[in-house]
This record gives C-alpha cells, structure tokens and sequence, in this order.
C-alpha cells in the first residue's frame, strides 16, 4: 500500500517533467527524425528513464504505427514513465508548439499573402520544397531497396504511382492493398524457404 | 458543430493510413483538403508545405492545425489537430502491449516495406504536382527567365539539402529570399 503511494506521487512528479520536455524538444526541432533523436538523449542519457535498449523498442514500435512520429514516441514515453497521465501530459507538451505557432503563422498568412513581396517569398520557398522532396524521395528509395533487392519495391511503387495519378479513389484502398501484398509476399517467402 | 465533427473525421482518415514518416503525410493532406473536402486550392496548399518547413514541430500536426484554422478557425485548428492525434495514439497503445509477439515478424515487415513503397509513390506524385505548380504558375510556361531562374533554384535546394547536408529550414529561408531578390532586381 505504501509502496503504492509511493509509486503514484513518483509518478505524478514526473508530469511536469515529461510536460516540458516534449514541450522543449517539438518546439526546438522540426522533423521527425530529429525530434527522435533529441528525445533519445533527454530519456536516457540525461533523465536514465529508460534504458538504450528500451528506447530502441519504442522507436521500433512507432515505426509501425501511422501518424506524426514525436506525438507517438511522446504517447508511448508519457506512458511507460507515469501511466495514461503521463502520456497525456507527454502528448500536450508535443502538440501545443506547432498548434500554437501554426495558428498564428496562418492567422498571419491569411492577412498577407496577398503582398506582392511575400507572394514571390513564397514562390520562392515553394521551390525549394520541390527540390527538398527530390532529396526525400532518393533517401526513402534508398532506405527501402538497402538489402533487399529492387525488383519488388519498384514495381510496387510504379503501381501506387499509377493508382494515385489515374483514379481518385480513398488512397485507405491502396492502403489496405499494399499492406495485403506485403503480408502476402512474406507469407510465400516463409513457406519457400521452409519447403 | 458539423464542420468541426467533419475536420475531425476527415483528420482521423488521414492519420490512420499516414505510413512512412512526416513527408508521406503531405500528399494524404492534400488528398483530402484539396480533393475530397475542397477546403482550399492547390496554391494554397503548396503555400502550407512552404510554411511547415519553417514552423517547429511534427508536420502533419502543424498541417493539420493549418487547414482546421482556415476551415473553422482556432476551433477548427484544435479539431484537426486532436483529430490526427486520436487513431495513432491509440494503435501505439496496442502495439506496445503486443509488441513482444511482432518482434522481429517478417509478416509485420513486409506489410511496412510495402507501406513505405506507397509513401515514395505518393510522395513522387506531390513533388511532380508540386514541380508543375511551380513552374507553370498560371498553367503556362512564364518567360525564359524565370524559368531559368526557377529550375536553379530548385536544383541548388536539392544540392544544398542532398550533397551539402544543411537543414531545410535554412534552404528554404534563403530560397524565399533569392526569389523575392532576383524577381525585384532584374526578372
């Protein structure tokens, strides 16, 4: 009983904690894989909440999962550190920068972006996004073929591309569709080998 | 309250297919912005990709916050944003709990790899959309020298971001400011 009181003000103690620091990390770092990257050394190099393996998992769990991967990761901290409180507190912390800073970047965009002068900075940025998402595009290929031939991803990837260029149907089809012929191509590899 | 349930929903959709990390949420939101609600115009959307490189945070939640504030305003911001939280959140819940049972699944694996050839391809899609939006901005080629001057700038954010390793946040920036140089000097 004690052991539990204990246990429970331990974890409501690292509320704040967990609130803040993934307040601090969503604020200061814009991608995914940097956002990973900090709450790695936060966790366990300074806090030692968990250890390198234990993150290693979460990380590998949240790879599997959709959605934006620092509010996954926060959920899952949040969690494993102080319960349903804690990865509510996680997640708010991970949410509340961008939420806050997009509101008033739109509110703001909305009252000039019919400037000439912010118009051409615009067009200007949007430039860059198209040779950013080039580089994307050659790191997930990259990614996706290392060790595993690329035969079978290209073609799958052709397909997609023709889904999404030739119909407007609920890309939730292509979805459930790619999904199935991993599962499937997995399942005939297994049995090859077995065989 | 009906716009509100709706951007909720219409984020749900979204999060629950958004496989592959930040940019393979990009073409998902502009599937069901842009396409299937007709919440706001390419243009428009090609300006919020702009603005989630030089905003902190996870893309899809300042995408999200983006569109629900044009939609219904700050109501529509947080609909949108706990619109996208709610699906991933709870299937990370269950894979925690079921996570010793699909360690090291070649079944799992599979089913991800070929997610993620769906993400390249969706990705693919948005950037020749994105390149075609921004080089024919009225639907047409505009004179030489813009052209010119927009294929370099393309391809030195590529350079920078891919060869150079600098972070996108300052090639952006810079590549904003070149446009809006050059189109005042001499284009």
């Amino acid at each position: 009983m004690a052991q539990g009181a204990q246990d429970r003000g331990e974890r409501l103690k690292r509320l704040l904690p967990l609130f803040l620091a993934t307040l601090t990390i969503s604020a200061t770092a814009n991608s995914g894989y940097a956002i990973l990257a900090v709450m790695k050394d936060d966790f366990v190099n300074r806090r030692k909440w968990f250890t390198e393996d234990e993150m290693a998992d979460y990380i590998a769990i949240i790879q599997s999962a959709p959605g934006a991967m620092a509010v996954n990761i926060s959920m899952i901290v949040g969690y494993q550190s102080a319960g349903f409180l804690g990865s509510l507190a996680a997640v708010a912390g991970c949410i509340l920068p961008p939420l806050v800073v997009m509101t008033a970047v739109t509110f703001f965009y909305e009252a000039i972006v019919s400037n000439q002068l912010v118009f051409l900075f615009m067009r200007g940025m949007q430039l860059g996004v198209v040779g950013m998402l080039l580089d994307i595009i050659i790191g997930l290929f990259t990614n996706i073929t290392k060790g595993r031939g690329i035969a079978y991803p290209l073609a799958l990837m052709a397909l997609a591309f023709l889904y999404v260029q030739l119909t407007d149907w609920s890309i939730l089809y292509l979805a459930v569709a790619c999904a199935a012929a991993g599962i499937i191509r997995a399942l005939a590899i297994a049995r090859g080998e077995e065989g | 309250m009906g716009i509100l349930l709706q951007i909720v929903l219409a984020f749900m959709r979204v999060s629950a297919i958004a496989f592959g990390g930040a940019y393979a949420t990009i073409p998902l939101v502009e599937h069901e912005a842009v396409v299937v609600q007709h919440w706001m115009t390419y243009a428009e959307f090609a300006d919020l990709i702009a603005l989630d490189e030089i905003t902190p945070g996870p893309i899809l939640i300042n995408s999200a916050t983006f569109v629900g504030m044009r939609v219904a305003g700050i109501p529509g911001a947080i609909a949108a944003t706990l619109g996208v939280i709610i699906v991933p959140c709870a299937l990370v819940m269950v894979l925690l709990a079921l996570y010793r049972h699909f360690k090291d699944s070649p079944v799992m694996d599979g089913a991800m790899v070929s997610l993620k050839c769906m993400a390249v391809a969706l990705i693919a899609s948005t950037f020749m959309r994105l390149g075609a939006n921004a080089l024919l901005p009225e639907g047409a080629l505009p004179d030489l020298g813009t052209t010119v001057f927009s294929v370099a700038v393309m391809c030195a954010a590529f350079w920078l971001i891919n060869r150079k390793k600098i972070a996108p946040l300052p090639v952006m920036l810079s590549c904003g400011a070149a446009n809006l140089i050059a189109h005042l000097l001499f284009l």
